[in-house]
């Protein structure tokens, strides 16, 4: 039994040593069709027309313009082998393939606080591609699966030689119960392992990033600064699961992931030169056009907290504060939890002063009065709608409510 | 290998398979159908009724199609009060608009652009909301534009009505390219022929 144990001990050992990484590509280098990687690629330049004619994907000239430009000046020499696509996805993603074929999720630049955040976003996802992570996983991966499938074979084995040499009943019920909780620590091994090397990446490519974003000329110290806004984000959620995820991420390890990358980028941060560009004037004037829009999609993911914890970001340094005030009160309003309808009027008469307050702000007003029983203040609201926006689709409905409060009903 | 673990193993499948035999698609056949306790509608074809089978049913909608539920559908509802969905979540965290007791007309427009969304259709607009009747209750008639993901052009078209502080909704949803407008007409007939009780 020591024997086999030793075996045991030696093969799980073998299966913990981390993969061997792929070499750094060179730029400008396409792989044989014939390859593993020829083979990832095509796959890849299937996914990449298919996002080409999906609905979600931002035609606009500037905001592409703005997303290939931080792109190129991360990627450096890699430039010219990268297509980026910016999706309109509430989401905080982006994603770089084998191919080079990456997308940019519009949840990400909303929550980029400037420039430089994006920045070392594309910059792991470019350390993603520069590194062939792609590749390397898929080999990990075989190696895994196949390692793990011997193991097991020949832990149960084992088992079976060892049970059927026992003196007696219950020692050979002793080696097969071992035997079976042996195959299950291998299967939790393989797990953990798949977790591990998942993040052994993550966190190249994290450190990677912040490098060349360093190089580029942007502040190393905003990549941190980029997982701190998504601890935030993920604290304020509505949602009990969503608040925890932090450590249900980490089932593998004692403490949560998001703070072992912030302090992994705030140590090699500290060796970097300090400053650098933000970029947050440029950030926010490429965003502006979509600001609304995105956020109205956000709020169709109704996790209203979270959205809120995003619209006090944008709203730091008091840009855009008839807007953002104005979503504000729509989360608030939406949510509707205790005290939530008196937050929306108190945010919407915030962005009735601004100047770019949108129309449909009195609209919503003229609604929180009416619940209020404020009549004269639900007139005034919606006549100020009628006269900013009398040319709406709704004007009519408006108009409507307006004459049902001049009936007295 | 035990019993249990055997069990385990086919459950999921044997779960599909008993829901595959009682889930049925029925016919909904040329004349008044009544929806609910509270309204009913006039069929001039025949549609089937696939409520059955379509994931997150409840038992306040109705699902109608002629030609599959990718080519036409027809929401129907009954009077939906304060926390009914048109269209059930999938998991807590990923909520679905719900009835408030308080919806503004704005509001009630907003629960059906943003339950079309929750159908992961894309850039879902609703547009030219118009006044209607429900009957002799007064209503709001809309139309819709989306996506799919792939992007394939949807369009839409329906009718929302409040009546004692129940939400009553027809949602028509088809493929812009033929399929919208070949059955636009029937759906026209069936919102005119509304009736709330």
């Amino acid at each position: 039994m020591l024997r086999h144990a030793a075996s045991i001990i030696a093969l799980t050992a073998a299966f913990a040593v981390a993969q061997p990484a792929a070499a750094q590509r060179a730029a400008g280098l396409r792989p044989d069709v014939s390859s593993v990687e020829g083979g990832l690629w095509a796959v890849m330049d299937d996914a990449e027309q298919d996002a080409k004619t999906r609905a979600d994907l931002n035609t606009d000239p500037a905001l592409n313009a703005y997303v290939r430009e931080v792109m190129c000046k991360v990627a450096a020499a890699y430039c010219s082998d990268l297509r980026v696509y910016v999706m309109d996805r509430p989401f905080m993603n982006a994603s770089m393939a084998s191919n080079g074929y990456s997308e940019v999720w519009s949840g990400l630049l909303l929550r980029a606080t400037d420039e430089a955040e994006f920045a070392y976003v594309l910059g792991h996802e470019v350390s993603h591609f520069t590194e062939n992570h792609s590749i390397e996983e898929h080999q990990a991966r075989k190696t895994r699966a196949n390692v793990g499938m011997a193991l097991t074979v020949v832990v149960a084995v084992a088992g079976a030689a060892s049970a059927a040499g026992a003196t007696s009943a219950s020692e050979a019920q002793s080696i097969m119960d071992a035997t079976g909780n042996m195959i299950d620590l291998i299967y939790l091994g393989q797990v953990a392992s798949l977790f591990k090397f998942s993040r052994a990446q993550e966190a190249e490519a994290d450190l990677l990033g912040q490098k060349r974003a360093a190089a580029a000329g942007y502040d190393p110290a905003a990549a941190a600064q980029s997982w701190r806004g998504l601890v935030l984000e993920t604290k304020g959620s509505d949602f009990k699961r969503v608040r925890e995820g932090e450590t249900r991420t980490s089932v593998f390890s004692s403490h949560p992931l998001s703070s072992d990358r912030i302090a992994a980028l705030d140590g090699q941060g500290a060796t970097l030169k300090s400053g650098g560009e933000r970029g947050r004037a440029r950030h926010r004037a490429a965003i502006r056009p979509h600001l609304a829009v995105w956020l109205r999609e956000d709020l169709r993911r109704r996790d209203f907290g979270g959205t809120l914890v995003i619209i006090d970001r944008l709203a730091a340094d008091g840009e855009d504060l008839g807007v953002l005030h104005y979503y504000r009160g729509e989360a608030y309003r939406m949510r509707r939890g205790e005290g939530d309808l008196a937050r929306a009027r108190d945010a919407y008469l915030a962005s009735t002063v601004q100047p770019d307050a949108p129309p449909a702000v009195w609209r919503e007003l003229g609604d929180t009065r009416r619940r209020d029983a404020d009549i004269a203040g639900a007139k005034v609201a919606y006549q100020t709608y009628l006269a900013r926006a009398p040319q709406a689709e709704d004007a009519w409905l408006v108009q409507d409510s307006l004459s049902s409060l001049e009936r007295g009903k | 290998m035990s019993m249990r673990v055997i069990f385990r193993a086919i459950a999921p499948a044997l779960a599909a398979l008993a829901l595959a035999s009682c889930a049925t698609v029925s016919s909904a056949p040329v004349g008044a159908l009544k929806v609910g306790e509270a309204y009913e509608v006039s069929l001039g074809r025949e549609w089937s009724d696939i409520s059955a089978v379509m994931t997150g049913k409840t038992k306040k909608v109705r699902l109608l199609s002629i030609d599959g539920p990718l080519l036409n559908r027809l929401y129907l509802t009954d009077g939906l009060l304060p926390g009914d969905y048109l269209i059930k979540p999938a998991a807590k965290e990923q909520p679905t608009p719900v009835i408030r007791p308080d919806m503004s007309a704005s509001e009630r427009l907003e629960f059906v652009t943003d339950s079309v969304a929750a159908l992961e259709y894309q850039r879902v607009q609703l547009a030219r909301p118009r006044a209607a009747k429900f009957g002799e209750t007064s209503a709001v008639r809309f139309d819709l534009n989306a996506q799919t993901k792939e992007g394939l052009e949807m369009r839409g078209t329906g009718m929302v009505a409040e009546k004692n502080g129940k939400i009553y909704v027809v949602l028509y949803l088809a493929p812009a390219e033929h399929y919208f407008e070949a059955i636009l007409p029937e759906v026209e007939s069936l919102l005119a022929s509304a009736r709330l009780s």
